[in-house]
């Protein structure tokens, strides 16, 4: 087991954006989670990472709790994610963007910087070719000097990932890594996130396009106003009434 | 004593709470904090006092000259410094360096003008009026008059009016405010001649005050005003007019009871504690 | 221009202090903490400097190091409460931070209030002293007594400012330079890599301090008499102004920014009578049409870009 969510509720002063939301995470699976705009996805993320702590329930990584644990911290132990608007560090180059990812596998502080210390210069050329290999390996390799905030859309969205597969995570966390992609992109991405999972890294992905989800996980976890409304493999979800209703309204009754 | 303190304080206090409300009016419509407020006022109350002395008329006079000088220097920022920023995608920071900017200019040009040297004002108000054992000048309860006053003429201003209107809306989103048909550049424009002319009127009661004006005390007077506006809450225009009698009052008691030396130094360690403690000010709401 | 008179000289030796404090401001800069402090900074340095030479007679490289541990102290304090606060906020609090600093100045004993600290033994003529020890004076070098303690002291600013440079330089290319670099463009995302915001924050402040510091003991030995004046609001602004004006996102751009400030009024006399006009006039102009300062990272990335077509060579840090 190597996420677990234990019953998780928040409240935002008289708002209530999840309640009781529990499920779990296995080692090795890519899970999906679905859910109307506003279901209260991205406040999960934002729980896992250590952006805000949940007003009730627990959530465990790896047999350690998050709760009230720093985000840097958290990326310590191994959790990395990229974000629904795409927050990279617009002024620098794609390279750049990688490297910082290295922060917390790399170790070189202010006086062995200064200094210039042969363990230093090392570590600088391994972070280098590290985050090169990174950049190839989703495709970016031929513009890792060009500065991140100039890129195209769907480069933008890879280089995320490849930042933050940089932090050399044990679970990834995808916030609709697809959002705006046509489907050539799409089916690139797909590619992609099998590659990851099969490197052996853990991956959550909150997504609307359903055809990547069904394909791609191997779990599905459905909210709704809160609420986990259902869970399972993607062909039991697709035909699970809640979740029809959740998407597309109940049917009128006559 | 103590009472006689807190008198002077009410005195010294609304006249901040003038100047303040000048920086509130701007930070809520505009989103920064006008840097050069001080130096502008300043400039415009040593134009309204010279020509009040030289010309041999009563030193009323002085208000409207002040007013008028302190709104057109203010129009001369809004249309140099801030509006060809706002048309770009500019650093958040770089309105305020552009204040700083103008008032270093505003700075210079009444160094050149009117030098260093103290002026006085003419004496005004000098019959004392005793209430138990505070000793109130007439001065002073003209200076506490008119502020409040002119606070509740705003307050009715922006709440009841149709332009009070426009520059709330204004304040709250400025872009939806244009969308809607408010013409914000005249907003804008408004915003900025209101609050110089506040700032104007501050300048000459502060000078009625101390019976003097000292060319250097626009840098100072723009400091507690400042004081004034962040222990308020930025954009709350309760805010300013509270603290700024807050702040008088500290300085105050803190001259009578403490080291007068430290002075100056009252009003910006309640800056440095309201941010620490509650960023957002006694009356701002959490961002 | 003779060079050797001691008065170009001396202006040359504070460019020098200027390039100095322009690091100073850069560094802090470099994580998006806007300061108008570092006058402040600059005045704490100065005054520890001088009270260590001039009442406890210690010698200049220990009370130079007690200027910069004591700014460093201070900034400590000052410092991680006020890290949580950003852009106008910090700028208040840190201006805030600055007048206060200059009205304890004014009021202590032991700093002389108004009067401030007066017949300092320069930096000149303790270099001189060290010199006449090796053996070598004036006459060696066929100049007078000034144009050598003159030329002294520019050359140690010199080897200072190199110094610092580099460190610099190395600093911004290394992971820590990354760190900050990654601060300054989105907080939330920075501590999503896994960096911890306040201990860097917190470094980048006091390195930029305690360099601001060292500039202020360094200014003290130079000048020989310093009052809380000269660490004002104006010195504040100037200070960031180098910045502003020279651009934040590269270093040169300070450096540049500092160039040009405190060359211009030495070049055209006409600027410097009117000096803060034209420095308040450069400001609006240079926020209207080039806010993130004269060069930018674009502009130092054309440079890069016109030398690496005419050499050929790979490119990439």
């Amino acid at each position: 087991m190597l996420l677990e969510l234990k019953q998780i509720g928040k409240t935002f002063g008289g708002i209530t954006a999840l309640s009781d939301v529990s499920f779990q995470l296995e080692k090795g699976l890519i899970l999906g989670l679905i859910g109307p705009n506003g279901a209260g996805k991205t406040t999960i993320f934002n729980m896992i990472t250590g952006i805000f702590p949940p007003t009730t329930g627990s959530i465990t990584f790896d047999g350690k709790s998050l709760v009230q644990m720093p985000p840097h911290k958290i990326t310590e132990l191994g959790i990395a994610r990229t974000f629904q608007n795409i927050r990279l560090f617009g002024h620098m180059t794609a390279l750049e963007n990688v490297k910082v990812g290295m922060h917390t596998v790399t170790k070189a502080g202010y006086w062995s910087s200064l200094l210039h210390l042969p363990q230093q210069k090392r570590e600088e050329r391994h972070v280098r070719e590290r985050s090169l290999e990174l950049l190839e390996f989703v495709g970016l390799q031929d513009v890792a000097d060009v500065r991140s905030d100039t890129l195209a859309y769907g480069q933008q969205r890879r280089l995320e990932i490849a930042r933050a597969l940089a932090t050399n995570p044990k679970l990834l966390l995808l916030d609709e890594p697809a959002a705006g992609m046509i489907e050539s992109e799409t089916r690139q991405l797909d590619e992609l996130i099998r590659k990851i999972r099969n490197n052996g890294t853990t991956v959550l992905l909150v997504e609307h396009d359903m055809p990547l989800v069904m394909g791609l996980c191997d779990k599905v976890v459905c909210i709704n106003f809160g609420v986990k409304i259902a869970e399972g493999r993607p062909e039991e979800i697709q035909n699970h009434p809640d979740v029809i209703e959740a998407y597309l309204g109940k049917e009128d009754e006559e | 004593m103590f009472w006689q303190q807190i008198f002077n304080g009410l005195t010294v206090g609304s006249t901040y709470s003038l100047i303040a409300l000048g920086y509130t009016l701007i930070f809520g419509v505009l989103r920064i904090i006008n840097m050069a407020h001080g130096q502008i006022f300043i400039f415009g109350s040593l134009v309204g006092l010279g020509l009040a002395v030289n010309s041999g008329m009563p030193i009323w006079v002085a208000f409207p000259v002040s007013i008028i000088v302190s709104s057109v220097l203010g129009l001369g920022l809004e249309f140099t410094a801030l509006r060809p920023l706002r048309k770009k995608n500019v650093p958040h920071l770089a309105s305020l360096i552009s204040t700083i900017g103008f008032a270093i200019l505003i700075e210079e040009l009444t160094h050149i003008f009117f030098g260093a040297d103290s002026r006085p004002v003419p004496a005004v108000g000098t019959t004392v009026i005793h209430l138990g054992t505070v000793q109130m000048r007439a001065a002073d309860l003209i200076i506490i008059g008119i502020s409040l006053c002119l606070m509740i003429v705003l307050h009715y201003w922006i709440q009841r009016t149709k332009m009070g209107k426009a520059l709330r809306a204004t304040a709250e989103n400025i872009e939806t405010a244009g969308i809607l048909g408010i013409n914000t550049n005249a907003v804008i424009i408004m915003t900025v001649v209101i609050a110089s002319g506040l700032g104007g009127i501050a300048g000459m009661l502060i000078g009625i005050a101390y019976s003097a004006l000292i060319p250097t005390m626009g840098l100072t007077l723009g400091f507690k005003g400042l004081a004034a506006l962040i222990l308020g809450g930025v954009g709350s225009i309760p805010g300013a007019m509270v603290c700024g009698v807050i702040i008088g009052m500290s300085e105050v008691l803190a001259v009578a009871y403490g080291d007068s030396s430290y002075r100056d130094a009252v009003a910006f360690c309640m800056i440095i504690i309201i941010l620490l403690i509650r960023p957002q000010g006694l009356f701002g709401r959490k961002a | 221009m003779d060079l050797l008179n001691p008065y170009t000289l001396q202006v040359i030796t504070f460019l020098f202090l200027n390039l100095v404090l322009a690091v100073s401001i850069y560094v802090t800069l470099s994580t998006g903490q806007l300061s108008l402090g570092h006058a402040g900074f600059m005045s704490i340095g100065a005054y520890t400097a001088s009270i260590a030479t001039k009442t406890y007679d210690m010698p200049i490289l220990v009370a130079l190091l007690l200027a910069i541990v004591v700014t460093g102290i201070v900034a400590l304090i000052v410092g991680y409460p006020t890290l949580r606060l950003h852009g106008l906020y910090l700028a208040i609090a840190t201006l805030g931070f600055g007048e206060v600093v200059r009205v304890i100045m004014l009021n202590l004993k032991v700093t002389n209030g108004a009067l401030g600290l007066t017949g300092l033994k320069s930096l000149g003529t303790r270099l001189y002293d060290l010199e006449k020890v090796i053996g070598i004076d004036a006459q060696t070098f066929g100049i007078t007594v000034t144009q050598m303690k003159a030329l002294s002291t520019l050359i140690v600013m010199v080897i200072l400012f190199v110094i610092i440079l580099i460190c610099q330089i190395r600093l911004d290319r290394s992971r820590v330079g990354r760190a900050f670099s990654a601060i300054k463009a989105d907080e939330t995302a920075a501590r999503a890599m896994g960096i911890n915001i306040t201990y860097y924050k917190m470094l980048a402040y006091m390195i930029g301090s305690m360099m601001a510091g060292l500039s202020g003991g360094i200014y003290a030995h130079i000048t020989t008499t310093i009052t809380p004046d000269d660490f004002n609001y104006h010195r504040a602004v100037e200070i960031l102004s180098f910045a502003v004006i020279g651009g934040s996102e590269v270093i040169i751009g300070p450096l540049f920014g500092a160039t040009l400030l405190t060359g211009l009024p030495e070049f055209l006399r006409v600027l410097a009578e009117y000096k803060m006009l034209f420095y308040g006039s450069l400001l609006i102009a240079v926020m209207a049409f080039r806010p993130y300062g004269l060069i930018t990272a674009s502009t130092f990335d054309k440079w890069k870009n016109r030398k690496s077509r005419s050499t050929s060579g790979k490119g990439g840090v």
